[in-house]
């Protein structure tokens, strides 16, 4: 996905540096691509890819289009989805992706939110990343998603619904 | 929260909210150091101008248009002005000959159409007159429109009148009236040339000029070589009858006789064709046709401004039809990209679906 829109009237018109940006988003962009594919070395290594596809597209950053962690978001989402699409094709290469990487990196989380984060599906935990933890607001994050705010509001609601009752489950 | 949201998950779920944002999910150093290290983009200056892609769309249908339209009006203002010279050139010389008269070289027939190229036909222009000093046989043909059958019967009535009026009389008259189609009438006038003009005039008043046509034919050559002829013929014969008085052989006689009676034949053949000739001269031909039909319309002749607009109006046209013709040609590719980038837009999104979907 290369393109994106925001509808938040405050974004600053001026330019920064990639650096300045990279520095301040690092947290976030590693923190979404850590809850989107729930492997703490995947997500160092998408993170990376991430940001020297930034640095390789950087001229094409208009601040006024969106910020500058909506385009991270956005450039992290597309990475993500290149390695889930190669993972799926070597998965059916080699019939073993199962045993090899369907893991949650459990000592990310503790026991019961590992558990319980295991149980949404990626789609689920991006949703709940770029939401609560990224806290981009709703329209921003259905356009990262590419889906409408309603089905993006849907996803969110019914992924912390789950995720409470396995948390509530795990503590019982 | 957003107006789509009909739930506030900082309130509803605070707890697990709160403990969501309580895990560590800091970068670790490494990657932080590999971030770092790719430094500052280097800002290439390029002349290439970024537009918002939906600038461009919107301004690219404008921009074609408005060079379409100057180029229009440049083809439109080069066709006008290469246009208009060569008309004036053809028409001055037709106008010039008339004004003159043209009817002072021998037996060349001076043929004049002072009305077929005419932009408004309904009014008469000034007909040639006739030389006095000379004989001439002046022909003219006249198309009148006329309102209705009635009408037509009345002005066929009047046309007749004309002629015997001016000393001339009726040749022949042919009408056709009937319903369904329109009437015409055909009549064939003999007027005196000294009053042609004047007839011509009376006659084209009788309704609508739709076509004039006036044909001067000098005939003091041919009245000339006439007299000439019957000259030597009435001298041979004198000269033949002066022989026959005096005493000569039966056989000369006879050739004499004989060549006598051939100059005499040829004598009033030679007088008859000169009484012709002189009735020729004294009386014009007219030829009249009266009819109801519609005259065709006329375009009217334009300005340069007018032939201007009409040839960037022609050239707006042309694009159109070759950019309708492209696009019919081009609409199936058309529709099978649409197909296409919808199509794989579609897959691209089932297939991120799945993707996410794997738990």
């Amino acid at each position: 996905m290369s393109t994106f829109t925001t509808t938040a009237p405050s974004v600053p018109a001026s330019r920064p540096t990639f650096a300045s940006v990279a520095e301040r988003e690092l947290d976030a962009v590693h923190r979404y691509l850590l809850f989107l594919t729930g492997n703490r070395a995947i997500a160092e290594d998408l993170t990376g890819d991430t940001f020297e596809k930034a640095f390789r597209s950087w001229r094409r950053f208009d601040p006024r289009r969106g910020t500058a962690r909506t385009w991270l978001c956005t450039i992290a989402r597309s990475v993500a989805l290149d390695h889930f699409r190669a993972e799926d094709r070597r998965r059916r290469r080699e019939e073993r992706f199962a045993q090899e990487t369907r893991d949650v990196d459990e000592s990310v989380w503790g026991d019961t939110l590992a558990a319980a984060l295991d149980s949404l599906s990626p789609a689920e935990r991006e949703v709940v990343a770029l939401r609560v933890l990224l806290e981009l607001d709703g329209p921003t994050t259905a356009r990262v998603l590419g889906i409408s705010r309603t089905a993006c509001s849907t996803r969110l609601s019914r992924a912390l619904k789950r995720l409470e009752e396995r948390m509530g489950d795990g503590r019982d | 929260m957003a107006a789509t949201e009909t739930f506030d998950f900082e309130r509803d779920y605070a707890e697990l909210v709160r403990e969501l944002r309580a895990v560590p999910a800091a970068a670790p150093e490494r990657l932080r150091a590999r971030v770092r290290d790719l430094g500052e983009p280097q800002t290439r200056r390029s002349l290439r101008l970024h537009w918002p892609r939906r600038s461009v769309l919107l301004l690219a249908p404008v921009c074609a248009l408005s060079l379409v339209l100057a180029v229009a009006i440049v083809a439109g203002v080069v066709s006008s002005s290469r246009h208009s010279s060569p008309e004036r050139a053809a028409v001055a010389p037709a106008h010039a000959q008339a004004a003159t008269g043209g009817t002072s070289s021998a037996n060349k027939p001076a043929t004049l159409t002072p009305f077929a190229p005419s932009a408004t036909p309904d009014r008469a222009t000034p007909v040639p007159p006739p030389n006095a000093n000379r004989l001439q046989n002046y022909q003219a043909s006249l198309v009148l429109r006329v309102h209705g059958p009635d009408e037509l019967g009345r002005r066929t009535a009047s046309a007749m009148q004309i002629a015997r009026s001016l000393g001339g009389y009726v040749a022949s008259v042919d009408q056709t009236s009937s319903s369904g189609s329109p009437g015409r009438a055909d009549l064939v006038l003999r007027v005196p040339v000294a009053e042609v003009q004047s007839a011509l005039i009376r006659l084209s008043a009788l309704g609508t000029v739709l076509d004039q046509h006036v044909s001067i034919r000098d005939l003091d050559a041919l009245v000339s070589a006439q007299r000439r002829r019957i000259l030597q013929l009435r001298v041979e014969i004198a000269r033949i009858t002066t022989a026959l008085q005096q005493s000569m052989p039966i056989a000369d006689r006879l050739r004499l006789e004989f060549q006598l009676d051939a100059a005499r034949r040829d004598l009033r053949a030679a007088t008859g064709a000169n009484a012709s000739t002189l009735r020729k001269a004294a009386l014009s031909r007219i030829e009249l046709t009266l009819t109801t039909q519609r005259a065709a319309v006329v375009t009217p002749t334009r300005g340069r401004v007018g032939r201007a607009v009409h040839g960037a109006i022609r050239f707006l046209a042309a694009a159109g039809a070759i950019a309708l013709a492209a696009l019919i040609v081009i609409s199936p590719l058309l529709v099978l990209a649409t197909i296409w980038v919808l199509g794989s837009r579609a897959w691209r999104r089932r297939e991120e679906r799945r993707l996410l979907a794997a738990s």
